[in-house]
């Protein structure tokens, strides 16, 4: 069965992808974690759920296990919030119109 | 003429506090809906959009369903991309399909099935001016940050503006389903993550004739359009849930949603997954020469009637997403409807209270107008005169949470929440081991050969079988989803 002829599909990477979005910087980040100390003890590198789920590489884990916020990539979805069981992952909306704005959505 | 264009004027720092008989956390579909109806029965509604638009921050699958909102407005003018035509049902192993579809006559008509794609920016922002048209104020670039109570009770908004807080009798949740204000003021519960999918989509367009491409593609004739739902293997990889492909007006919708348990248990990134999906065979020759004009991300909850919270509470109402209220029995995926459904029954019960304090109303009632956040139309404007307090508990809005009862919203949410965990139970056999069965069942019904179709036919069968324990098993089977067909 593996002579299915495939067409090969170009897809835009996530760099590209987020380009798409029209995005405001609301000058500091809106995703924070409550416990530093918990990404580090509760999730090995490459476990951390936050990551895992996130669609934009928003999450990203540094050697010493402490998460790296890229909130500037942030779709806004929240699957972040509900994948950490921790509940360690601090949330709140940007403001006064700030983060992405979607026309296609 | 479209409203929100008309933004002018000096800016201003208008002051809302108790200048408005209700509060609308969210210009989306639920939000906008419950503004119209308020604002139809006299109401005065201040309508909060975080976005810089209505719409800005939303994002779904592709397909609108509109009978309550036909009811609602002149659905006529509202900016749909294309009706749908065809529905199409597809079984995906990592390299079979097996599918069904679905063309009716009848769908080519008007009312079109009430079954419309669309791009939600041009729709929720024509939505809201429905709200803004029937008189309600509509204020974007403000996000509600939290809610104020007193004794108890919820008695307003605050918010990013200068002037903060706002004040008003009622405030109704319409905010989405990363319901972050209402969890916070204790309103509902966060959910768990198995009562919450995450969902990525990308709009496409082709080069040159996008619009004909899609038509030739999909086989289209003016209006016509397409929505194909995929399950399977091959849609989600092991995952719970499934793929979409809606065809828009010169762009098409391509996306998936799943558990994020399941996206942290089996380690299934949602990007990646999308691009697996786009690969795949059966849909890949789709997207040839395809470029990304957006990408989006959203969570959808859909733990059902069970993981509904409490909708109304002293001064305050929860609707659509903010809710829980959306249906994914598999073959339905259906949540803007109920959003529009939530908005009308939950805008009818706050003028019901309304009625029933029968408050004395000041003559220069709030204009009606647009603004952004420092804005304010010239001709519009706020009210100077400040609102004798009103008191709106929970009893005085229960006919809200009686209508949703007795609607179609929560007769569909009870009546599939035994099928939604039969199906998760069954995900294996459901996902994985049944597609590849009828796959290899087909493919050897099917065989050309020298042998005689008999003895295909019963191979095919036997394959079948044996994936659903025999007879007794499939027996088992239909008995466990016999209430399917009720």
């Amino acid at each position: 069965m593996s002579t299915t002829p495939s067409e090969t599909i170009e897809n835009a990477s996530l760099e590209d992808r987020l380009y798409t979005v029209k995005y405001q910087d609301p000058g500091e980040s809106h995703l924070d974690v409550t416990v530093p100390g918990i990404c580090a003890s509760k999730c090995k590198p490459g476990e951390a759920e936050c990551v895992t789920v996130c669609p934009a590489d928003v999450w990203r884990q540094s050697e010493d296990g402490t998460p790296v916020i890229a909130y500037e990539n942030c779709l806004e979805c929240g699957s972040c919030r509900y994948a950490c069981s921790q509940n360690n992952v601090e949330w709140s909306y940007p403001e006064r119109g700030a983060g992405v704005t979607y026309k296609k959505g | 003429m479209n409203v929100l264009q008309s933004r002018e004027g000096p800016p201003a720092n208008p002051n809302y506090d108790h200048r408005y008989d209700a509060i609308v956390v969210g210009a989306g579909l639920a939000g906008s809906a419950a503004a119209i109806t308020m604002a139809r029965d006299g109401l005065d509604v201040l309508l909060i959009e975080r976005g810089s638009y209505p719409g800005a921050k939303n994002v779904f699958g592709g397909v609108m369903y509109t009978p309550t909102i036909r009811e609602l407005v002149d659905i006529d003018s509202a900016p749909t991309e294309r009706y749908v035509a065809e529905r199409r049902y597809s079984m995906l192993t990592e390299e079979d399909e097996i599918a069904a579809s679905v063309s009716i006559g009848d769908w080519h008509e008007p009312p079109h099935n009430d079954s419309f794609t669309v791009i939600r920016g041009d729709f929720d922002e024509w939505f809201a001016e429905q709200a803004v048209e029937e008189g309600a104020t509509l204020i974007t670039e403000t996000t509600v940050t939290d809610l104020i109570r007193e004794d108890g009770r919820i008695v307003g908004v605050e918010t990013d503006r200068p002037d903060g807080a706002v004040r008003a009798p009622v405030v109704v949740l319409a905010e989405g389903g990363n319901s972050l204000v209402s969890e916070s003021a204790g309103l509902k519960e966060t959910d768990h993550r198995e009562h919450i999918a995450v969902a990525v989509k990308e709009v496409l367009e082709f080069p040159g004739d996008s619009r004909k491409i899609i038509e030739d593609r999909f086989r289209l004739v003016d209006d016509d359009g397409a929505a194909y739902h995929y399950f399977g293997k091959g849609a989600v990889g092991d995952a719970f849930g499934g793929a979409f492909l809606y065809t828009n007006d010169d762009t098409i919708s391509v996306g998936l949603a799943y558990r994020i348990e399941d996206a942290v248990t089996e380690k299934i990134s949602p990007q990646d997954r999308l691009d697996e999906f786009k690969s795949h065979p059966a849909v890949a020759p789709i997207f040839r020469d395809a470029r990304t004009v957006e990408y989006g991300a959203k969570t959808i909850p859909e733990g059902g009637a069970s993981a509904m919270p409490e909708l109304v509470h002293d001064g305050a109402l929860l609707v659509g997403d903010t809710a829980g209220l959306v249906l994914n029995n598999g073959v339905h995926l259906e949540g803007t409807n109920m959003a529009v459904e939530s908005g009308f029954h939950a805008g009818k019960a706050v003028v019901k209270a309304f009625g029933s304090k029968a408050t004395p109303r000041p003559a220069d009632a709030a204009t009606a107008g647009t603004e952004s956040a420092g804005q304010v139309r010239a001709d519009g404007g706020v009210s100077n005169t400040t609102r004798p307090s009103v008191t709106v508990r929970a009893s005085d809005l229960q006919s809200y949470p009686d209508s949703l009862e007795q609607s179609f919203v929560v007769e569909n949410l009870e009546h599939y929440e035994w099928l939604i965990n039969r199906v998760v139970e069954d995900k294996q056999l459901l996902f994985e081991d049944l597609p590849e069965a009828l796959a290899d069942a087909a493919a050897e019904y099917f065989t050309i050969d020298r042998q005689p179709k008999q003895t295909h036919g019963r191979l095919a069968k036997e394959r079948i079988m044996h994936t659903v324990g025999g007879l007794r098993g499939a027996i088992k089977l239909g008995w466990r989803y016999r209430k399917m067909i009720r």
